[in-house]
C-alpha cells in the first residue's frame, strides 16, 4: 500500500553525493557553463564579434558595422546632442534616446563633476530582442542596429524591463516603444554619415563610425592599447556597440 | 539622506550668522559672486568666490583688462570660445597650464552644462 510515511526524504540531506553532483553538472549545461556560456546564445555570429573592451576585432558580422565611442571627459552637458536628437527623430518632451548622466565627487581634487552621454548600446547580444514577443524589436541583419518595427509593437515594455541601459521609452503618439537606432530612419538611411548627436556635438565626445573599416576613427580608437577603453555593464554580457574611453 | 539634511541644516544656519556677520561688518571684501555663461553654450560657471577668496586674486587682476565690470558683457563677443582661450584670451590669459589648470583639462571644472544652469536656477528662487 502506499503510504507517504513509507516514501525516502528528498530534502537536500538526503540525496546521494553522487545524485547530487548528477544534478548540478545538468544545472551547468543547462546554463551553459561547459560550452563557454554559449549555448543559450541566440545571436550565433555575433559570438564572435569583439564587443568588450580588452579583446580584438577577429571578424565583424555587420557591414558597416555602426559603433559609437563616447570620450566620457570631453562632455560638458551642453545637451546640443539631446537637441539634435529631439528635432531629427521628433522625440517628445516625456521622452529621450539619448541622455547625459552625471557624476558627482565631491571629495575629488579639482574637476567634480563628469558627464556621462548614454543612448541605445546597440549591444550584439541583446537582451530586449530576446524579451519582444512580436519581433517588433530587431538587430538589423546588416548594420546590427537595434531597430524597432512600430507596427508590431504592442506596447508590453517587456523590452524596456529586458534592456539594462534603459535606453527605451514608451512614444504615446506612436503607441510603440521608442529608441535611438543611430538615427538610421532619419539620417543614415538618407546618405547622412553621422548620427545627429555625433554631428553637433561640439567637444567631439561623440564620435560615429564602422568599427569594422580599420579606415574609420571609431576603429582607431578601440583597436589600441594606450588608452583604456569600456563599456557600460560589461557584467550583463550583452556587448555593446557603444564604447567609452578619455581622451 | 541624514548627513544631506544636516549639512542643509548647518548651511542654512550658517548663512544666518553670516548675514548677521554683514550687519556688523559692512567692509567684507565684495565680489561679484557667481558668473554663469550661457553663450555660446550652456554653461560656464565662474565663481568670484573661488578666484578671490580661495585663490587670492584682487579686483585689478582681471578688472578692466580681461573682463568689463559689467557681467557677462564677453559671452556677446564673437570669440568668446575655447580657441580664443587657448591662444591666452579671456580665462585662457591665467589657465595656461602653468599659472592655472590650462583651459583644454578638466572641461567639466567650468562647464556645469544644462543641468549645473538649472540647478543655480532653481537655488536662485
Amino acid at each position: 500500500m502506499f503510504k507517504i510515511e513509507n516514501l525516502k526524504k528528498e530534502s537536500p540531506g538526503k540525496l546521494p553525493i553522487l545524485e547530487r553532483r548528477e544534478f548540478l553538472k545538468m544545472g551547468f549545461v543547462v546554463t551553459g557553463v561547459f560550452a563557454g556560456g554559449s549555448i543559450l546564445s541566440l545571436v550565433s555570429n555575433a559570438e564572435k564579434v569583439f564587443a568588450s573592451a580588452g579583446e580584438f576585432a577577429e571578424k565583424y558580422p555587420y557591414k558597416p558595422h555602426y559603433s559609437m565611442v563616447i570620450r566620457q571627459n570631453l562632455c560638458i552637458d551642453c545637451e546640443r546632442c539631446l537637441g539634435a536628437c529631439r528635432t531629427t527623430n521628433n522625440v517628445p518632451d516625456y521622452g529621450y534616446r539619448t541622455a547625459i548622466l552625471e557624476k558627482h565627487a565631491p571629495e575629488a581634487i579639482g574637476q567634480k563633476t563628469e558627464f556621462i552621454p548614454v543612448l541605445c548600446m546597440q549591444c550584439n547580444d541583446p537582451p530586449c530582442v530576446r524579451a519582444c514577443p512580436t519581433r517588433a524589436s530587431y538587430k538589423d541583419k546588416n548594420n546590427g542596429i537595434i531597430r524597432m518595427d512600430e507596427k508590431k509593437c504592442i506596447g508590453c515594455k517587456a523590452c524596456m524591463v529586458a534592456c539594462p541601459y534603459n535606453a527605451r521609452y514608451f512614444n504615446n503618439e506612436k503607441h510603440a516603444i521608442d529608441k535611438c537606432d543611430f538615427c538610421f530612419e532619419a539620417r543614415l538611411s538618407k546618405g547622412e554619415k553621422l548620427t545627429a548627436c555625433a554631428n553637433v556635438c561640439p567637444t567631439g565626445a561623440r564620435t560615429f563610425g564602422d568599427l569594422s573599416d580599420p579606415a574609420s576613427e571609431v576603429y582607431r580608437m578601440v583597436h589600441q592599447l594606450q588608452k583604456r577603453v569600456w563599456v557600460i555593464r560589461a557584467e550583463a554580457g550583452t556587448k555593446p556597440n557603444v564604447f567609452y574611453m578619455k581622451s | 539622506m541624514k548627513k544631506y539634511f544636516a549639512f542643509l541644516f548647518t548651511a542654512v544656519f550658517f548663512q544666518a550668522s553670516a548675514a548677521h556677520l554683514t550687519l556688523a561688518a559692512p567692509e567684507e571684501t565684495e565680489h561679484g559672486g557667481d558668473i554663469i555663461y550661457t553663450e555660446p553654450l550652456k554653461a560656464v560657471l565662474f565663481s568670484h568666490a573661488s578666484h578671490v577668496q580661495e585663490s587670492g586674486l584682487s579686483c585689478d587682476s582681471c578688472h578692466d583688462g580681461i573682463f568689463a565690470m559689467e557681467a557677462l558683457s564677453v559671452q556677446k563677443n564673437k570669440d568668446f570660445t575655447m580657441a580664443s582661450l587657448y591662444q591666452g584670451k579671456y580665462c585662457g590669459a591665467c589657465h595656461d597650464g602653468s599659472m592655472a589648470f590650462a583651459s583644454n583639462t578638466q572641461c567639466a571644472r567650468c562647464h556645469i552644462g544644462v543641468k549645473g544652469f538649472e540647478r543655480s536656477q532653481k537655488k536662485g528662487k
